[in-house]
């Protein structure tokens, strides 16, 4: 059985601020609800007040802008993400990582700014949103801010939130022209499940050459490796620079061994999913 | 904990109903409206079998509160269809898709809801759209293979 909680469903991110700032210590968002409940039901958490944000029309938004980039709201859920042809073709990391994600079902409810919030180390959009150099924008009763996604995650299931804040959307720049980027998953089954490790990359070839690479399940949060962009400066051939990236992310990221496996596995698949990231992305053999 | 006072549609039926907060719309269906096709298992969005469809689109109604559904509609496997058997539930008994039978309801659901939007889906798409299911008894050969079968026949 669930624990017990008053529902509360603000209209306006006025009430929602308000309401906020009265019951921050006692009260948790919800917008899909898919981690909350669960957690819930495990009473893990037992909020006083669970307060939906699905009834603010803004938070619903999923809006592109040429100058601006992609600004995706809080209460977007996966499945309007994936259904975006624009995130398809400009932030393909995204769109992959948020095809990732669970199953197709649980999609229609979990939104991305429920996957941060929740602040998982193993949360497949969050390395999209590292390599892609997302930023957060959150508001409460004090004002507006923005910070960037490498900041947002602070340890394990902890966030950059102040009290009384919520994450009002969530904004992606234009990546630069020609950059390709995607996301791979290893799990144990192809169905749902966390991620063994999962890789995201984003490559530029035109003009200075850009490597981004952020990972998940292999740190206390999800980890931005930008010793990767330095084995792509030097000389080389394309297959040395790949190898040298890889020894990079294997070098950065500190896994545990936990259900899903051990962390030399989770190590060596680091290894293996940075090399066939970007032998794709870049074309190399 | 509050109570609130809902009104939603569930197989075209109008229900006006109090509802307390911690309610999942899985437990509204099976232990207040006493619909018991939809089944109740793991509860945390695992398995898939409280699968419905809300405003028409497959969810898994133990990850709903009930008091989300207000104002919306609901259609379970007892709505699924008419007087008659759909052409899901139909290539089901031909293909021997039903082992224990306890997954059944929501792969049907699913599939319906599939097949609407999709009457002619690759082998890919139907494994995506069920792949938030779980078969117990794994025979999900034959569940793949009704499903195609009846978007030929559809």
């Amino acid at each position: 059985m669930m624990v017990k909680f008053d529902y509360l469903k603000p209209r306006t991110e006025k009430e929602l601020t308000t309401l906020l700032a009265k019951h921050a210590d006692e009260a948790k968002l919800m917008a899909g609800g898919t981690d909350l409940l669960v957690l819930m039901r495990d009473k893990i958490l037992k909020p006083r007040y669970v307060i939906d944000i699905k009834g603010i029309p803004e938070l619903r938004k999923l809006e592109y802008s040429e100058q601006h980039g992609l600004r995706i709201g809080a209460a977007v859920t996966l499945n309007e993400i994936l259904a975006s042809k624009i995130v398809h073709e400009k932030f393909t990391a995204l769109w992959e990582a948020a095809g990732a994600l669970a199953d197709v079902t649980i999609r229609n409810r979990a939104t991305l700014a429920g996957n941060i919030c929740n602040a998982s180390p193993a949360s497949d959009t969050a390395p999209a949103l590292l390599v892609l150099g997302a930023d957060v924008e959150l508001k409460s009763e004090r004002g507006e801010r923005k910070i960037p996604i490498l900041a947002f995650f602070r340890g394990v299931k902890k966030t950059a939130l102040e009290r009384g804040e919520f994450v009002r959307a969530i904004l992606v720049p234009n990546p630069p022209s020609g950059a390709k980027g995607g996301y791979l998953k290893w799990g144990r089954t192809k169905g749902e499940d966390l991620a063994v490790v999962g890789v995201a990359a984003q490559v530029t070839n035109s003009g200075k050459p850009t490597v981004r690479i952020a990972l998940s399940s292999v740190a206390p949060t999800p980890i931005l490796v930008p010793e990767a962009q330095k084995a792509f400066e030097g000389g080389g051939s394309a297959g040395e620079k790949i190898e040298k990236a890889a020894a990079a992310v294997v070098g950065k990221i500190c896994p545990i061994s936990d259900v899903r496996c051990c962390k030399e596995y989770r190590s060596h698949m680091a290894g293996v999913l940075t090399r066939r990231i970007l032998k794709q992305l870049t074309g190399a053999s | 904990m509050s109570k609130h006072k809902i009104a939603l549609k569930v197989n075209g039926q109008r229900y006006e109903v109090e509802v307390e907060a911690n309610k999942t719309l899985l437990r509204l269906l099976r232990d207040d409206l006493e619909m018991t096709g939809t089944k109740c298992a793991c509860e945390r969005g695992d398995c898939g079998l409280c699968t419905v469809l809300l405003d028409g689109v497959p969810t898994k109604s133990c990850m709903v509160l009930a008091v989300e559904v207000d104002g919306h509609e609901v259609t379970t496997v007892e709505g699924i269809s008419g007087e008659e058997l759909n052409a899901v539930q139909k290539a089901f008994i031909k293909h021997g898709a039903v082992q224990c039978g306890f997954c059944t309801p929501a792969f049907i659901v699913a599939a319906t809801a599939l097949l609407k939007r999709n009457p002619r889906p690759t082998e890919g798409e139907v494994k995506e759209a069920i792949g938030g299911i779980l078969c117990r008894c794994t025979g999900y050969r034959q569940i793949i293979d009704a499903i195609l079968d009846a978007s030929k026949s559809a």
